[in-house]
């Protein structure tokens, strides 16, 4: 492909700056975001992709002087559920309940398993494989907790929900994947 | 104090409990060695997710960047922009139009004031004082006047007061 340029008629040359710089600046880390959310390159590209044009099209309500990849990520956040919802129609895809009773939390601590065991020998698998085995929302809150590090306050206004909707994900897709780890040691021994 | 539930220590290990609840959390590791194995746990699963997201870490693909180019090019103009173009000769018109006539008007052969009206009297005035004739006079050879004036001698009076004179 050539090299990039702007459009031959766009509104203004500081829209056209504004979105160079955005995915000079924040395309890599929003790549990855969605590619984190998706599992794949393709959907991630073509996440990625709308999330620009997004960009480009809604640039004058960015604030200056908040956090760009906050906005950016909201922007990918919401795209992704509307994809999801489109796939949904389709394929009906079995989404666990948020709300529904939790396997673990409270009634006693899960058995201690050697995570750090796990963690060296499964260095190497790929997050996305990992992370296949939760709901699209539970893997966007660990993504962005455990990942990205953000507050669940931010979380919560990436992902448009409450935070205590944020806690439970988060709570539920953790142990999920604790039990994963602890299946897949019973396999190998 | 009971044991620590998974979802107190994911907010612990988060750093989401609230300052009392912390320093509960906080003391109660100290002392509980399942609860420690618990956090210690939770802390190995958030490293592992971290170390294989950045084990795996790809780079932005220019390709993306050179689509979300083309596809700008190609996006169709937003409504403003085609309410603006399609208002365009609304406006255009009228004004050029407001213009046209602004030079019309300010050019010399614009009318000036009310039309100009024939003073009849000023006419045959000045007609007159032009031909030296009286005001009654008439141009030489009217046929009115040859057909009306003739008094049988054959000369035709070259005006009306020398037809005058001659029935006098």
């Amino acid at each position: 492909m050539g090299a990039t340029r702007g459009p031959a008629e766009t509104p203004s040359a500081e829209q056209n700056a504004f979105l160079e710089r955005a995915m000079t600046e924040y395309g890599k880390a929003t790549y990855n975001f969605a590619y984190r959310l998706t599992g794949n390159e393709t959907d991630a590209r073509d996440l990625t992709q709308e999330a620009f044009i997004r960009v480009f099209r809604a640039w004058r309500s960015f604030v200056p002087g908040t956090s760009f990849l906050s906005w950016i990520y909201r922007i990918v956040t919401n795209l992704h559920r509307d994809e999801l919802r489109r796939r949904k129609g389709r394929f009906q895809e079995e989404i666990p309940e948020d709300n529904a009773p939790q396997e673990f939390g409270g009634q006693r601590p899960l058995a201690v398993t050697p995570i750090e065991d796990y963690v060296d020998r499964q260095l190497g698998e790929p997050l996305s494989r990992a992370l296949a085995a939760l709901s699209p929302e539970q893997r966007q809150v660990v993504v962005l907790a455990d990942v990205e590090e953000y507050s669940y306050q931010e979380i919560a206004e990436i992902a448009g929900c409450s935070i205590g909707t944020v806690r439970s994900r988060l709570h539920r897709a953790r142990a999920l994947l604790r039990r994963l780890v602890e299946r897949a040691q019973q396999q190998q021994r | 104090m009971n044991h620590l539930t998974t979802a107190q220590l994911s907010d612990f290990v988060h750093g989401e409990l609230s300052p009392a609840n912390d320093a509960l959390a906080h003391a109660h590791l100290a002392d509980c060695g399942v609860c420690r194995a618990e956090y210690d746990a939770e802390i190995a699963l958030g490293e592992a997710l971290r170390a294989a997201a950045a084990s795996e870490e790809l780079e932005f693909p220019s390709i993306v960047k050179a689509v979300v180019w083309e596809r700008i090019r190609e996006m169709p103009p937003s409504p403003m922009a085609r309410l603006s173009a399609w208002l365009r000769p609304l406006v255009a018109v009228p004004v050029a139009a407001a213009l046209l006539v602004g030079v019309w008007f300010a050019s010399p052969y614009a009318p000036h004031g009310a039309h100009p009206t024939v003073d009849a009297a000023y006419y045959l005035e000045a007609h007159a004082a032009e031909s030296g004739d009286s005001l009654l006079a008439e141009p030489a050879g009217a046929t009115m006047l040859e057909t009306s004036m003739e008094d049988g001698s054959g000369a035709v009076p070259a005006t009306l007061a020398e037809a005058v004179d001659a029935v006098r």
